[in-house]
């Protein structure tokens, strides 16, 4: 089976002074598809430098990330956004939603930069925001919805566009424990029935429980990679 | 209309004080530089209206001689067949003949040396302002007594002579070749509110000009004015060439006063120089406003660029931002400078006697609206935004998401 997204000795390094700081260092992961995947670790560990890495919104210093066998080094500007608006949705800690747009709209925005016809991308949305149990709030704007409801915004938005893996950095954050548990939930449930293949970083307990891989990762590096049953 | 101009649109509408203050900025912009316009061509034209429609006529027709050697001698005989010329063309309004040396006026208590000026009172009064310009006495009268003497109140001041005074004027007689003084009464005092006219000039009958001099029926000058002013600055009229003869040459204003010609070129570059100091400070103006509304959503541009819109787009989404401001700006920019440039052509700026690079601004002046402050002015403001918006536009486009994103993904 092709990897969704695999790295090969990925180190990004930051100087401090006269220090170098190895945010990540030799780093190798394959990602399947279909996994539920959590990277755990503490605050300052790589978590985030490592997703970013793998989405393709930074650079490495050392090693490669490859998508779907293709190296991110190798592609354009122009390729690495087009690559990522059509294989790769993400969710981001503080939601991130575009405030001046509704939830509709937001959702709608991937699909446009997709150039998919108007009535698909309408069914797509409506289907997908009542999915994540939106329904009857197409028209609100980000400032009119809780914190749990935008992020299950930027769960459809991440998912509307049928991405091959979706990257969230520690989605649940900022939310509540309940709220947080009901969105991985969620998150879980489009796992298993969709097949949509999930990495995710946290460091909370409740969380990693629910995830088919724990990635543990500290001071850059891979501690340990475990894969076990979720429950 | 596409995501990209809903965007804009509702950027714009977002912080609606900053938007308003760039809108504002543009407009003022574009207003200053519609009045500016105005108030300059309102000027230039004042100029040239003082410059020959008070004295010298639009055009004026010489012996080719004349003009480089101010030979009195040098005149104009086939006076007739001039005159014929000028009445069968279609742009010539009016024209003026004269005979003009240099000379003397001497009163009792002074002397001084003028420039004697014989015209035709009824030629004259159709061409120059100089009838409209008495402000004590009358006028030249054809029919009247030979003594009739015009001159300026200044220079009335200077020989200390007034109505009914006794004047001697001498001039060169160029059959005898010796100077002839004549004595005149002064008729009438005229001020044209040009030191240069009024204290340089005397106008007398043209017959006793002519005697004076001794020309016979020849003069030294057709002084004419046209249809359209706005031609007798025109180098290369064909007038000029179907009126010249053999023994005489026509030309325009710009031809016969450069130095004046220079000066109006001149006040020309003054709206440039003007909209280049404008064109600065609201780029720079611009330029912050944007810049502060991208710093603000510099999240939002990371979040847009994570999720696989392109970098062109982003730009493109800052010009469109820039445009619509713009357009928004011109609107108001265009109503400011057109209600401002009606009102003060309304009221009038009188200047009194001011000379502005030694020609009076005789008349008030009247600020005036025309195509080119809606067309060419808004073209280059909004050329001048969307130049403003590159420098952000491009910042934006070239934002690091990872950066952006730093305190999430």
């Amino acid at each position: 089976m092709t990897a969704v997204i695999e790295t090969r000795g990925l180190g990004r390094f930051y100087g401090v002074g006269d220090t170098l700081v190895r945010a990540l260092n030799e780093v190798d992961i394959v990602i399947e598809p279909g996994e539920f995947t959590a990277i755990v670790g503490p605050s300052g560990s790589g978590k985030s430098t490592l997703l970013q890495l793998m989405g393709g919104l930074d650079t490495p210093d050392a090693g490669q990330v490859l998508l779907k066998d293709k190296a991110i080094s190798s592609m354009s500007g122009h390729e690495l956004s087009d690559f990522r608006r059509d294989h790769i949705g993400f969710i981001f800690q503080a939601y991130n939603l575009i405030p001046v747009l509704n939830a509709a709209e937001n959702c709608e925005y991937i699909m446009l930069l997709q150039g998919i016809p108007a009535a698909e991308r309408k069914e797509r949305v409506y289907r997908m925001l009542e999915q994540v149990g939106l329904a009857g709030r197409e028209t609100r704007r980000p400032n009119q919805l809780s914190g749990g409801q935008q992020q299950r915004v930027a769960v459809a938005r991440a998912m509307v566009s049928q991405p091959d893996i979706i990257l969230a950095d520690e989605p649940t954050a900022n939310l509540d424990s309940q709220t947080g548990m009901d969105l991985l939930d969620m998150m879980h449930d489009l796992n298993r029935n969709e097949g949509m293949t999930f990495v995710f970083s946290t460091h909370d307990p409740k969380i990693m429980e629910r995830a088919s891989r724990l990635i543990h990762i500290e001071d850059g590096q891979v501690l340990k990679d475990e894969r076990r049953d979720a429950s | 209309m596409s995501l990209t101009w809903t965007l804009a649109v509702r950027n714009i509408l977002r912080n609606k004080r900053r938007s308003f203050l760039t809108i504002l900025l543009i407009s003022m912009t574009l207003a200053i530089l519609i009045f500016t316009d105005g108030y300059i061509k309102a000027m230039t034209d004042v100029m040239v209206r003082s410059a020959t429609r008070l004295y010298p006529g639009d055009a004026q027709i010489h012996n080719v001689s004349y003009l480089a050697e101010r030979d009195g001698e040098k005149t104009i005989t086939d006076v007739d067949q001039q005159i014929n010329s000028l009445m069968a063309e279609p742009l010539v309004a009016s024209y003026s003949l004269r005979a003009l040396d240099f000379g003397m006026v001497s009163s009792s208590a002074n002397n001084i040396a003028v420039q004697v000026v014989g015209v035709d009172a009824d030629l004259e009064a159709s061409v120059s302002k100089l009838k409209l310009s008495m402000i004590r006495g009358d006028y030249l009268d054809n029919a009247g007594s030979e003594l009739q003497i015009l001159l300026g109140g200044p220079l009335a001041d200077l020989l200390e002579v007034d109505l009914g005074d006794r004047l001697v004027v001498s001039v060169n007689n160029y059959q005898s070749d010796d100077i002839d003084q004549r004595l005149f009464r002064v008729s009438g005092i005229f001020e044209m509110k040009s030191k240069f006219f009024d204290e340089g000039l005397v106008f007398i009958q043209l017959p006793q000009a002519q005697a004076m001099m001794g020309i016979g029926q020849g003069i030294h000058e057709i002084a004419f004015n046209l249809t359209d002013e706005s031609l007798s600055g025109v180098k290369d009229l064909a007038l000029w060439s179907r009126l010249a003869t053999p023994q005489t040459v026509a030309e325009g204003w710009t031809t016969l006063m450069p130095d004046l010609a220079a000066i109006l070129a001149l006040t020309g570059y003054s709206l440039l120089i003007i909209g280049t100091i404008l064109f600065v400070v609201a780029t720079l103006g611009v330029i912050n406003a944007m810049f502060m509304s991208i710093y603000e959503r510099t999240y939002e541009f990371g979040v847009i660029l994570a999720i696989g819109t392109r970098r062109t787009s982003v730009f493109n989404l800052i010009l469109i931002e820039g445009f619509v401001l713009c357009l928004l700006a011109l609107v108001l920019g265009a109503a400011l400078g057109a209600g401002v440039t009606l009102w003060v052509g309304a009221i009038g700026i009188d200047y009194g006697s001011m000379d502005v690079s030694g020609v009076a601004l005789a008349e008030i002046l009247r600020p005036e609206l025309r195509l080119l402050q809606f067309t060419e002015l808004p073209f280059a403001v909004l050329v001048m935004t969307l130049v403003a918006c590159l420098y952000p536009a491009i910042h934006a486009a070239r934002i690091v998401p990872a950066k952006a994103l730093h305190k999430s993904l």
